[in-house]
């Protein structure tokens, strides 16, 4: 993991770079507070700051934990990842009814399942499920889109 | 006392709260047999469902899925040779080996009768030590809740996991998490990049479906994780007394030690399940039948899982310190409703904590019902083949996420805190010290603040007073002990390689 730990620790630097400079944005809070708002923000940076270092350090120094994470098949995880994000994007504008069977059968159809019925069956089932559950006993207003 | 437990049994008895219960121990049975949900990510995918109801109902319907979820796990633990939830890896050692030789139902019931007896006997301890606990908890102040705050992330952060350095990471990005939003002290805005969306803060209930459930989806689906399928009819063959007798001692060692773990942070129902086997191996009159199918060797890790539904809950109600990821999810269910935790609890509004205890006994007869009758749905459930399962419950997470707000903000917080949680399974990060992180992130800048405040900015206020001393004394060995023994493992393997190079 000794490259994983590199990059990990220089993202978590380039992070609380960030973090510190977003602390000196915040406006002071009332004058009996002797901290105010930025100062425990900014010792957690200085604190995420020391940890991140040592991880790289550790990490140069060759001294990180050999074991690798175990393989993974790229293709249908970027595949599912890749319909969430577009379901999150799109499913206010074409509604829950019509993007959730879509998402749920192309999740299924990327994680390899290849029977059309138990497919389509499964999609249209679930979405039907969480409609009722959440529309209409919990009363939840989820976006109808273009069936409106 | 006996007013208060009379309350309790009223909130507990009412049509609606039997019928929630019923439903979380159904569903935790159901969600614990499927491998893939552990009762903590049962617990957070029902969260979004709890938002709704009376709290003392919500608690008593999230303890009835921690509860169910114990036993469900044993159920692909002994069929499959798959734990469905970590609390029942031990399980399957003689669990599975009852299975081959035919004993399948033997085991389910030994883990069904012996599970209800850890748990009723879980909920008496949680009282016995509870309340008491309660009322020393009374004289802390804002330091010593500060030092507690300290003290728990130190001890998650260095207990779970292996790696120390990355442990403290996960604990000190859960806190920045929180900083994000309104600053509970001031009203100033903070991390908020301008948006609307996070004055609130990042959804806690949002960001523990990310970090919990969705985590362990995108993982599965990334390493492509498959069990097998269960296959014959199965049904549950309860023990008789003499047999139940026999188990005594290995059900008293499951007590015990399920106490133990449940009340150390970190410790949850695996580490409990295994030291409990280990013991009863220790102490029974034939050891060398465990790991061959002996009934002891599943009585006793499914005694012990089943305690700590009731032990976690010590810290949790007393200090508002949760030990592990189904507390977490406890404490955050409490947060939604505005309950906070500790002896105020107790005082203010007993109708929650004592309907909670009472709950919890009724909770544990439902399991024995329902974990009965439950079986054939529960084998069908485990039938299901990954890919629908996983659309289901990505389903269930995009659509309860929306309902907390009734907003997109909270689908985008799942998914990102799904990612990173994935990221961080995956290079060895600890998922539980973030969230420890991100629930007690308020509770120990107020208390840093409020401390200060009264002592008029001296920060030995915070050495000054014994408790909150001694538990930031604790709390610095507890990161230094790693290190310590670190070092003398290094010094040990120099030594030998010293003595066995050639001079």
């Amino acid at each position: 993991m000794r490259r994983a730990d590199l990059i990990t620790g220089l993202a978590l630097l380039a992070f609380t770079a960030l973090y510190a400079q977003q602390s000196f944005l915040i406006r002071r809070g009332f004058a009996s507070d002797r901290l105010g708002p930025a100062a425990f923000p900014r010792l957690l940076a200085l604190t995420l700051g020391v940890l991140a270092v040592l991880l790289v350090v550790r990490a140069l120094a060759g001294r990180s934990d050999p074991s690798r994470p175990p393989a993974i098949r790229g293709g249908p995880f970027a595949a599912v990842l890749g319909l969430l994000v577009a379901y999150a994007l799109l499913m206010p504008r074409v509604g829950f009814l019509l993007a959730t069977p879509i998402l749920l059968g192309g999740v299924i159809y990327a994680l390899g399942l290849r029977a059309w019925l138990t497919l389509v069956g499964t999609a249209l089932g679930i979405t039907a499920v969480l409609y009722i559950v959440f529309a209409r006993a919990l009363h939840v207003l989820l976006p109808m889109g273009v069936l409106r | 006392m006996i007013e208060r437990f009379a309350l309790g049994a009223q909130i507990a008895f009412q049509p609606l709260s039997l019928l929630m219960m019923l439903l979380g121990v159904a569903w935790g049975i159901l969600g614990g047999a499927m491998p893939g949900i552990s009762g903590s990510i049962a617990m957070a995918l029902l969260l979004p469902l709890t938002f709704g109801m009376d709290p003392a109902v919500a608690l008593m319907m999230l303890a009835g899925v921690y509860i169910g979820a114990m036993y469900g796990g044993s159920i692909t633990a002994i069929l499959i040779s798959t734990p469905g939830t970590p609390g029942a890896a031990a399980t399957v050692i003689d669990g599975y080996e009852l299975h081959k030789k035919g004993q399948s139902g033997k085991a389910l019931g030994v883990s069904l009768i012996t599970g209800t007896i850890g748990g009723i006997a879980s909920v008496f301890i949680l009282v016995a030590m509870a309340v008491p606990l309660s009322r020393v908890a009374l004289a802390f102040g804002p330091p010593e809740y500060f030092a507690l705050g300290v003290f728990g992330l130190a001890l998650i952060s260095s207990f779970v996991g292996r790696d120390l350095v990355k442990g403290a990471i996960s604990g000190v990005l859960g806190l920045i998490l929180a900083t994000a939003g309104t600053d509970p002290f001031s009203g100033t805005p903070r991390f908020t990049f301008g948006t609307i969306d996070l004055l609130g803060g990042v959804a806690l209930v949002a960001g523990m479906i990310g970090l919990f459930a969705v985590s362990e989806i995108f993982t599965r689906i990334a390493e492509g994780a498959n069990w097998e399928q269960v296959r014959g009819k199965y049904r549950t063959d309860l023990p008789t007394l003499l047999e139940l007798w026999k188990l005594r001692v290995a059900t008293f060692i499951g007590i015990v030690m399920g106490t133990i773990e449940g009340l150390l942070p970190g410790g949850g129902g695996a580490i409990a399940a295994f030291i409990s086997y280990n013991e009863a191996r220790r102490w029974s009159k034939t050891p060398e039948e465990f790991g061959h199918g002996a009934l002891e060797g599943v009585a006793a890790p499914e005694t012990a899982n089943n305690v700590v539904t009731g032990t976690a809950m010590i810290p949790l109600l007393t200090f508002g310190i949760p030990g592990s990821n189904s507390a977490a999810i406890m404490l955050a269910a409490m947060m939604l409703h505005g309950i906070q935790p500790g002896p105020a609890l107790f005082e203010r509004t007993p109708q929650i904590v004592y309907g909670l205890f009472v709950g919890m006994l009724v909770a544990n007869v439902m399991m024995l019902v329902l974990g009965y009758l439950a079986l054939r749905p529960s084998i069908a459930l485990v039938n299901v083949r990954p890919p629908l399962l996983y659309a289901g419950i990505l389903g269930l997470v995009l659509v309860g996420a929306y309902s907390i707000n009734n907003s997109m903000f909270e689908v985008w917080v799942v998914l990102a805190t799904g990612l990173v949680g994935f990221v961080m399974r995956r290079y060895g990060f600890n998922i539980l010290a973030m969230v420890l992180g991100l629930v007690l992130g308020f509770m120990v800048e107020v208390n840093l603040r409020r401390s200060l405040l009264i002592a008029l900015g001296n920060p030995w206020v915070f050495f000054t007073r014994p408790i909150s001393a001694a538990l930031l004394a604790l709390a610095i060995l507890t990161l230094l002990w790693p290190i310590v023994r670190q070092l003398r493992e290094d010094r040990r393997a120099r030594a030998v390689s010293a003595a066995s190079a050639p001079s």
